[in-house]
């Protein structure tokens, strides 16, 4: 029985220590491998560590240059508006030079309706291009230039509507008793003006735009309605923002063709105290702007009856600024003649001339009864009787009607 | 940004003479010459809402005649403007026109010629 033992107790020894070899060998690797594993997740912690280090250095570069970015586009923007504001302080001067210019010839060649109508379409280009230069000056945190004399809310409203193209569509209704004070006439010129041409822009051609002026308590509304299509919540909101604007506006960021209206407005409204508003609808379905004038910039004083800067003698010289002072201050030293071009022929009422002027400087005749200031009108009998009057008198017609060449009216009619 | 100081100062006129017509054609300046003298006809009242031009020359015309060329003086206006404003209210009733002084009929030029001659004959 010992025999069979024998092999099997052999076997179970021989298996008994292949399997303890094979346990020692298992536990040598798993010895080994639990080294090599903590060595890894040392080594893991480690990269770990240096990853967030990098982490925080990258975040520090991200944020450097961010701001290192912001400045240099703030620098950019700053030396853009710098540039853009001088090239366009020139062009205001020129537009301004050229309005002159363009009123003086008005005066100066009224009499003929074509020339006049030629030289009002320019007026009328020109005033669009002054009124551009000004919105771009006020993008770049220029000036408007600043007016004189006070001007009446009418008045401001009408010279808005002879800023943009089609004038002719803009009604004004309402005059109140209000002046606005000197410093804030162009502004709110300029503001109104954009609001019109927005209106117009943004309404069927040939629909009305109206601009009714209301004296309210704390102040004067100016308030333009149009016919078109009005705005959406998401325009009205770009809208709200940029007539209330919390930050300088990067002139990039008014888009091409730029949409400056409502920046200029914002900007000039925020500068000089009054308010715009556009968020409510027109009785005729379009917009309703509404520009609130407060009372600071309000004054009872009457503007000047004449501008003198529209009197004709503000046309000869080439400096208004200091004319002006002269006009108020002495008047005119010689009568004279109104229209150079085409001699008057009443030279009879030329003495009379020099005795009175009107604050503008302009000769004012004394009003007299008609039959002092001219003689008859009716055919002249040929009395016999005094043939010596009547050809004396007509002598003098006779003479005076050959110095004056442009009589050439017809028979009277009333 | 500029100092309000700096502001240049703005020297054109205010209100465009093109809106003070509305964009309307002008007068023909033989319907209204610039000597053709207008007066108000008495007892009109002025036109509801007048503009400030349309009532400084109800003022300046109330008073007796003035030419044309006097009350575009006046007003500071080209005299296109102030024929369209005065033609407006002619056709409203308001104006009385009278034209200017009429070239004399009578001139006879023997007279003149001898007038001449006399003068040249008395003084060289």
């Amino acid at each position: 029985m010992t025999f069979p033992q024998g092999p099997v107790i052999w076997a179970l020894v021989v298996v008994a220590l292949v399997a303890v070899g094979a346990v020692l060998r298992a536990r040598a690797t798993n010895v080994k491998l639990r080294r090599h594993h903590a060595e890894l997740r040392q080594e893991r912690d480690a990269l770990l560590h240096q990853r967030d280090e990098l982490h925080v250095v990258h975040n520090g570069l991200l944020q450097r240059q961010s701001t290192e970015l912001a400045e240099v586009r703030k620098d950019a923007e700053e030396e853009t508006k710098a540039v853009l504001k001088a090239a366009v302080r020139t062009l205001q001067g020129l537009a301004d030079e050229q309005q002159v210019v363009i009123e003086k010839a008005q005066r100066k060649y009224g009499d003929d309706p074509g020339i006049l109508a030629d030289l009002m379409a320019m007026d009328h280009a020109n005033s669009q291009f002054g009124r551009r230069a000004q919105g771009i000056a006020v993008l770049c945190g220029g000036w408007l230039g600043r007016r004189e004399t006070v001007a009446s809310v009418f008045d401001v409203a009408r010279s808005a509507q002879g800023r943009i193209r089609h004038f002719d569509r803009v009604r004004v209704n309402g005059q109140v008793n209000f002046s606005v004070v000197s410093r804030a006439v162009e502004p709110v010129a300029v503001v109104l003006a954009e609001l019109l041409a927005n209106a117009t822009n943004y309404s069927a051609p040939g629909t009305p735009v109206e601009i009714n002026i209301q004296a309210v308590p704390t102040g004067v509304c100016l308030i333009v309605d149009d016919a078109g299509l009005g705005m959406g919540q998401e325009e009205k909101d770009r809208a709200a923002a940029l007539l209330s604007p919390q930050a300088a506006i990067s002139v990039s960021s008014l888009g091409i063709p730029p949409q400056f209206g409502f920046a200029v407005s914002g900007m000039l409204a925020a500068r000089y105290g009054f308010r715009v508003s556009v968020d409510s609808v027109s009785p005729y379905g379009g917009v309703r702007a509404v520009v609130l004038i407060p009372d600071e910039l309000l004054t009872t004083e009457a503007p000047p009856a004449a501008a003198p800067a529209e009197a004709p003698e503000a046309a000869v010289s080439p400096a208004p600024q200091v004319r002006q002072a002269d006009q108020w201050q002495a008047p005119a030293p010689a009568p004279t003649p109104l229209f150079p071009p085409t001699p008057q022929p009443d030279t009879a009422t030329q003495p009379l001339a020099q005795i009175t002027t009107t604050a503008g400087g302009l000769p004012k005749r004394r009003r007299k009864s008609p039959v002092s200031a001219v003689p008859s009108a009716e055919p002249q009998p040929v009395r016999s009787n005094e043939e010596t009057a009547s050809r004396l008198g007509a002598f003098q017609r006779g003479t005076r009607s050959g110095r004056d060449t442009t009589t050439t009216e017809g028979p009277e009619f009333q | 940004m500029t100092a309000p100081g700096e502001e240049q100062q703005v020297s054109s006129g205010f209100v465009r003479s093109y809106v003070i017509t509305g964009g309307r054609g002008l007068p023909d300046a033989e319907d209204l010459s610039l000597v053709t003298l207008v007066t108000l006809a008495p007892d009109r009242q002025p036109p509801p809402n007048p503009s400030p031009e349309v009532k400084a020359i109800w003022e300046l015309c109330s008073g007796g005649y003035l030419s044309v060329a006097e009350v575009a003086g006046h007003l500071g206006l080209p005299v296109g403007v102030a024929r369209l404003l005065l033609q407006d209210l002619n056709q409203q009733g308001h104006l009385l026109r009278r034209k200017a002084p009429p070239p004399a009929q009578l001139v006879d030029r023997k007279i003149l010629e001898e007038v001449l001659h006399g003068l040249q004959v008395r003084f060289g």
